[in-house]
């Protein structure tokens, strides 16, 4: 009966950033969600979990207090409890920042697991460091950019695509794994799940508790809108519309 | 000062990196260093292409993934004490720079897309794509080493240069890798790379049902041009292989032509495209972000205007 952690993050929902004036990032209207590639790692941890006939799915996020509600999120996709280590200070981490908190933490709260799934990236960096950084700092195996995976006999054995095919590959346990999207089809929380996250256990860890120093090591020098914007010529579906649209073509000396 | 090392699993990436390695040397004062996997590009075409130094990464054997060099790396890395270590954001590389910086307790900037030594301040400066596209992050350094990954064809690969001299040294083999490869599938390769593809017609959620793709391919085919998909076409559905998703996490296309077809234009994907001439876009919904983001479209039912389009191109 495996015990899985599957780690997630509480992120800006990119759809609703905004240029703002200068160029500057605009965050006033923004959403939050859990990362996308997340609920991939939290539905696999979930999916062991009943394929294993029991067991538990231990989720650990770090974040900014206002990422509490992430966690209530996290929970209602099927995670039996949460650990969530939270501080003011902890809003904009650097991967080997995050790293070393969740291996503490991991260490010092979940004495006995079989195995660490996370994202193949953050939605919002999407750095895609955290989880092989993770299994170096805990010393335990890693396998990144799994698209099927099975636990038996103590160990994994996980398919993970590489730019020439598949490496079919095994490990022992405990390891870390990263998922791919297609790994699974999250599933969407009903009514039901919402509510029941609510009653789920949920340990908060404060900054005090911990005792590395977790400094960072690259600095941001500049957070920017970038420019993804064209001229946006809007055409009608008429005979106008479709003459100029294949004109604007030939003009464009991609076709004669 | 601290040199430059390059760790490449293809010759492909050996080059392209001793390429970015090269625009960071002279101001860095620094030596490059090579460090390849056998097989990959030979220690004479490295030499010729600007490395000072070439390490041979030991031969691993079938059921050793290329992972297993880790420990190896870590310790020739705290040796020579590199300044700055670039690697090749393939899934190989990616995962053994962040095991690397872990290990070293370095910074890693991740698909790093500009990169240049800072004299002034001795900091390596870098940029790289955050928000799903919708932002740019530009990241200094002044902390040896500072490990970078670089998304492939990024950089221009080095061009060789005759009577350039250099040292090779071979690396011991690695000690067993906790991790074994007991089977490996090829990829079923798309028939064209799409990377590489002068035109893309690209198909999207608004396509009904996968036979209607065969329209996409008709002005695909008009245009000379190759297919690709968003994300969810390729993943969730699976009407199309992976190889052929366009996007932050998929391939990054720079074609002369991209036609968006029933693409709505969320920043993922269309920041995989931002290297493309010229970007135009069908979608029936006038309120599509794919709009702003085109160089002109057509707002109407992909269904009615792309037989129209073909029918006009053909005139």
């Amino acid at each position: 009966m495996p015990v899985v952690i599957a780690c997630f993050k509480w992120v800006v929902d990119e759809a609703y950033i905004r240029r703002g004036a200068g160029g500057a990032l605009d965050f006033s209207s923004v959403d939050y969600k859990i990362g996308e590639y997340d609920r991939n790692a939290i539905e696999e941890a979930v999916r062991l979990r009943d394929a294993g006939g029991g067991g538990s799915v231990i989720g650990v996020t770090v974040g900014a207090p206002e990422s509490a509600k992430g966690v209530k999120d996290a929970l209602s996709r099927g995670m039996d409890r949460a650990i969530f280590v939270s501080d003011a200070s902890f809003r904009d981490l650097e991967p080997s920042q995050t790293a070393a908190i969740l291996a503490e933490v991991i260490r010092t709260h979940i004495p006995q697991y079989d195995l660490v799934a996370c994202g193949e990236g953050s939605s919002d960096l999407y750095a895609q460091q955290v989880g092989p950084r993770l299994a170096e700092l805990l010393g335990i195996p890693c396998v990144c950019f799994v698209q099927k995976l099975s636990l038996e006999g103590g160990r994994l054995r996980a398919e993970r695509r590489v730019e020439d095919g598949v490496e079919v590959v095994e490990a022992p346990l405990p390891a870390l794994v990263t998922v791919l999207p297609d790994i699974n089809t999250p599933r969407i929380p009903g009514v039901k799940d919402t509510l029941m996250a609510g009653k789920k256990p949920v340990t908060t860890v404060k900054r005090e508790e911990l005792t590395g120093t977790f400094g960072g090591v690259l600095k941001t020098a500049a957070m920017t809108a970038s420019s993804l914007e064209r001229t946006g010529e809007k055409l009608a579906a008429d005979a106008a519309g479709i003459a100029r649209f294949v004109d604007s073509l030939r003009k464009s000396g991609v076709i004669r | 000062m601290a040199g430059i090392w390059i760790i490449a699993e293809t010759r492909e990436q050996a080059f392209e990196l001793l390429g970015a390695g090269r625009s960071l040397a002279p101001g860095m004062g620094a030596a490059l260093t090579a460090v390849v996997a056998a097989g990959s590009a030979s220690p004479e075409e490295c030499i010729a292409r600007g490395a000072d130094e070439v390490l041979l990464l030991a031969e691993l054997s079938p059921g050793e993934p290329y992972g297993a060099h880790l420990p190896v790396l870590e310790q020739e890395a705290r040796a020579a004490s590199p300044g700055v270590i670039l690697f090749s954001a393939a899934a190989r590389g990616k995962e053994l720079a962040a095991r690397l910086a872990a290990r070293l307790g370095a910074g890693l900037c991740s698909a790093c897309t500009a990169l240049s030594f800072d004299k002034g301040s001795g900091s390596v400066l870098m940029e790289r794509i955050a928000y799903g596209g919708a932002a740019i992050q530009k990241l200094t350094s002044s902390a040896a080493p500072v490990v970078v990954t670089v998304p492939p064809r990024s950089f221009a690969p080095a061009e060789a240069a005759d009577g350039r001299q250099g040292r090779t040294r071979e690396l011991p083999a690695p000690p067993p890798s906790a991790v074994k490869i007991v089977d490996r599938k090829p990829r079923e390769k798309a028939a064209k790379d799409i990377a590489e593809a002068r035109v893309i017609v690209c198909a999207g959620r608004g396509f009904d049902k996968k036979e209607d793709l065969a329209l996409a391919r008709e002005l695909a085919d008009a245009l000379g041009g190759e297919l690709g998909a968003t994300r969810p076409l390729t993943e969730e559905l699976h009407w199309l292989p992976e190889d052929l998703c366009i996007g932050l996490s998929g391939v990054q296309v720079k074609p002369e032509l991209y036609v968006g077809l029933g693409v709505s234009g969320q920043v993922q994907h269309m920041t995989g495209v931002r290297g493309a001439r010229v970007v135009c876009a069908v979608n029936k919904d006038e309120n599509a972000p794919i709009f702003a983001l085109s160089d002109f479209g057509i707002v109407g039912n992909l269904y009615e205007v792309v037989p129209k389009i073909i029918e006009a191109m053909r005139k």
